[in-house]
């Protein structure tokens, strides 16, 4: 047997997907069903378009979805945390630029007995007083230890240099917004954004048909239906006119580095060759700046760029943790990668491996319902369905290292990149 | 239920298959029974740096990752005081490159001198990153050398400092790798969608050469039963107070450890938990807090850490904690709390059985600690633990002459 002769490898060249469902309730709320599950288990998502970029004050989006589960009309805080516990159900909350919503993660068994709790957070909150104000100076806490954090502050330094103070996406939390927010900012962003008009479900897993119906009765009724704020059109960037943003820290051993401007996002057609070019440069861990940085300098444990896609808005970011003292030597091969990147063809070799890698992602991707539920909730924050990722795959296929040297030199120029240091 | 073939190469190696037409991956597993606990207390981080050297190529191929990423796949490892674990998922159509790569990093490695001081140096990186520019990053180094003062748990996976790491020698390298890197040594666990005969064929074709290597006799010093309380005072440059109450409990295998490990889900697993429910939302003593275990196969830990609330006094805090536990073990736990803990162990042991990788990873680590068919009794034991265990179990963990604790205090 001859060990250095590698196995064949058999290429992903289609993929199948699993079932995708798609109806409405009586309302008109749209529903994708994943039920392809071997497991008992069952996953219900409700997506709002409640994030942040539709409040008109910091920190409104994130604690009006962070108080859903401290009481509704017919629940306690503590009876919520109850019942979802007692049936060893997760139930998670989160918001983010665009979206907001949450998560009821149960064993199939017990889903009927969980959604009307579950489906009463939703539309009869009441946002007490008592709770907002222990969770209000849980998260001050919280900030003063984040405000530690060398990668945390550079994060905040990069996305308010790129954005500006008054963009939802520039805008950073500090102590006396906390301060500033009251039950009735809430109480008018809840009634405003998480309404049936605003809400697309998403259920995953293996679970009885009769699901649909229950998912009707608590939130097909055409009473859940409300005239949602039409949205903001859209906020100026105000971007920093410096682009360098160090800050000194002379008790760190490290510094965070995070580098990157303005791009595009996922609706731009050069979207999908450009995340292949990004995979090459810093997007896995056999990219570029990892062999470089990390695996021939040791000067990290870890360095990765992306495109950062949202709906408003993308940008290109390039985040590290290195030696103080590496610094200005990482910033240099940073640099000198861009420049390879803008100059050079990628060969052959280099690129079947990146294409083979991000096919093989694909699949990853879409294995099992939980997994594909997480990929297709990416997609329909865009109005997307699963043919984008058929088209991701075409162009993984037969995009070529001539355009992806022509996209280097349009989306990559380090001259013109935020650099922000923290330590 | 995960269902399993399995067999033993002749050199030792055992080759555990799970197959599950669900999935069009496939996921191997290959844990080595060395940890941090088998390091030498001169050369700490030790065992954790060599996983990191295990990625920077084998005797005949040059690079670990690179094929790997060809073939569709994606790789990662961990070390922990007892074990180190590494695993490929990729396409099940291209089984056989794990294969490959596995099998030629189990029979030798590069041994190159450059990439073991890179490696070093990522490590030293890691090290800075987790444990020195972080706020608390040293409670973790504190807390073990509390805690254990004979046992190779005194020190944390990543090593008591950086000097440990960059001293490293080849021929230590060298030594480790030839006693515990062996078949005999190791469990092999695939899964997904592939054929049991298969996956042995394979298995014999790719491991079945190596060479076994010596019988594993562990000695290691065992930890002396504490019979005192243990207090730590530190001040640093950390925004609030914070406290960190480690007690020790039994091993892996001690008959209560089922009991033990529902108290902590008591404790914290969920909004409905006692410290969450009574000192962060009720008496509003700590912004955050939770128990967790140490999950290792000599006696562990089980902590509790807590942020303080703005103005409230380390003493309150402390006793607020204690008040807690104490309870657990003067009072029987309702049926109901009860039936809860177990219902959440349940729920959680289906939802990890979702990914095949979490299946093969658990069938490792249960063969490792005797018997891959136990990783199938685990939701029994737990469903068979009474109140009346629960309680002794409380009353036999928290003593104070049985709790290290570590008050962290800013000094801002």
């Amino acid at each position: 047997m001859n060990r250095q002769l590698a196995p064949e490898i058999n290429l992903i060249d289609s993929i199948t997907f699993p079932k995708v469902e798609q109806l409405k309730l009586d309302n008109g709320v749209p529903v994708y069903l994943l039920n392809e599950g071997v497991q008992d288990v069952v996953k219900i998502e409700l997506m709002f378009k409640a994030g942040k970029w539709f409040e008109s004050k910091n920190l409104v989006a994130d604690f009006t979805n962070r108080m859903l589960r401290e009481g509704t009309k017919n629940y306690s805080a503590k009876q919520i945390a109850d019942t979802f516990d007692y049936y060893g159900a997760n139930f998670n909350t989160s918001a983010g630029f665009e979206t907001a919503g949450a998560s009821l993660f149960s064993l199939t068994k017990h889903i009927d007995l969980l959604l009307p709790v579950f489906a009463e957070v939703f539309t009869e909150s009441v946002f007490p007083e008592n709770e907002l104000n222990t969770i209000l100076s849980n998260r001050k806490q919280r900030l003063s230890v984040d405000l530690k954090k060398n990668d945390f502050l550079a994060n905040r330094d990069f996305l308010n240099a790129l954005f500006g103070k008054n963009h939802p996406y520039g805008r950073v939390s500090e102590f006396e917004h906390f301060d500033n927010i009251f039950v009735d900012d809430l109480k008018s962003f809840y009634k405003s954004y998480y309404s049936a008009t605003n809400l697309t479900i998403l259920v995953a897993g293996k679970f009885p048909p009769s699901l649909v119906e229950q998912l009707n009765k608590y939130f097909g009724s055409k009473s859940l239906l409300r005239d949602v704020p039409a949205a903001p059109i859209d906020y100026a960037i105000e971007s920093s006119a410096e682009l360098i943003h160090h800050t000194e820290k002379s008790d760190s051993v490290q510094s965070a580095i995070i580098i990157g401007n303005m791009s595009i996002n996922k609706t731009h057609p050069d979207f999908l060759k450009l995340s292949v070019l990004n995979t090459v440069f810093g997007g896995y861990f056999g990219s570029r700046l990892m062999s470089n940085i990390r695996e021939e300098k040791g000067y990290t444990y870890g360095i990765y760029s992306s495109f950062a896609s949202y709906p408003h808005a993308g940008f290109i970011e390039i985040a590290s943790e290195v030696g103080k003292d590496v610094r200005e030597a990482t910033l240099k091969e940073i640099q000198r990668e861009i420049n390879v990147l803008r100059t050079e063809l990628i060969d052959d070799e280099e690129l079947q491996v990146v294409k083979n890698y991000m096919s093989g992602k694909i699949l990853r991707s879409i294995d099992g319902p939980l997994k594909f539920s997480e990929t297709l909730k990416g997609l329909l924050i865009y109005n997307q369905d699963v043919s984008y990722i058929d088209q991701l795959l075409k162009t993984i296929r037969e995009v070529t290292s001539e355009e992806l040297l022509q996209l280097a030199q349009k989306y990559f120029d380090y001259d013109k990149m935020y650099k922000v240091t923290v330590g | 239920m995960i269902k399993f073939e399995e067999t033993v190469l002749k050199n030792g190696l055992k080759v555990i298959v799970h197959e599950d037409a669900a999935t069009t991956m496939a996921a191997v597993n290959i844990l080595y029974k060395v940890g941090s606990r088998d390091e030498d207390i001169q050369q700490t981080g030790f065992a954790h740096l060599f996983e990191h050297f295990m990625f920077e190529g084998s005797k005949n191929i040059p690079e670990f990752d690179t094929p790997l990423q060809n073939a569709g796949g994606e790789n990662n490892a961990f070390t922990s005081t007892d074990i180190t674990n590494y695993y490929d998922i990729l396409p099940a159509n291209n089984l056989e490159t794990a294969f490959w790569l596995e099998s030629d990093r189990m029979l030798s490695l590069a041994f190159d001198e450059e990439s073991l001081n890179t490696q070093k140096n990522v490590v030293m990186e890691e090290f800075k990153e987790h444990y020195i520019n972080q706020p608390y990053g040293d409670v973790w180094h504190k807390m073990c050398a509390l805690a254990y003062k004979v046992h190779p748990y005194q020190w944390p996976v990543i090593g008591l400092n950086l000097e440990h790491i960059e001293q490293v020698k080849m021929q230590s390298a060298k030594d480790f790798f030839f006693k515990y890197y062996r078949p005999n040594n190791a469990v092999l666990v695939v899964g997904g969608n592939v054929k049991a005969a298969e996956v042995f064929a394979l298995a014999e074709k790719w491991f079945g050469e190596i060479p076994s290597g010596e019988t594993i006799i562990r000695n290691l010093p065992k930890e002396p039963i504490q019979n005192e309380e243990r207090v730590l005072e530190v001040k640093a440059d950390v925004p609030v107070h914070s406290i960190y109450k480690a007690y020790k409990i039994g091993t892996r295998n001690s008959a209560d450890f089922y009991a033990t490990d529902l108290l902590r889900d008591i404790l914290s697993n969920g909004d409905s938990s006692r410290l969450y429910r009574q000192l962060v939302k009720e008496e509003k003593l700590f912004s955050s807090i939770s128990a967790y275990g140490t999950d290792s196969i000599d006696e562990g830990l089980l902590l509790v850490e807590g942020k303080l609330s703005k103005d409230v006094s380390m003493d309150a805090a402390e006793s607020a904690i204690e008040k807690v536990l104490y309870e657990m073990t003067q009072e029987k736990i309702s049926d109901d709390e009860l039936d809860k803990v177990k219902n959440k162990i349940e729920a959680y042991m289906v939802f990890s059985e979702v990914n095949v990788l979490n299946r093969v990873m658990n069938l490792a680590y249960f063969e490792m600690l005797g018997n891959a068919a136990d990783v199938n009794n685990e939701a029994e034991k737990y469903r068979a633990v009474t109140a009346e265990q629960m309680q002794a179990a409380a009353a036999k963990v928290f003593r104070k002459e049985n709790c290290n604790t570590i008050r962290y205090f800013s000094n801002n």
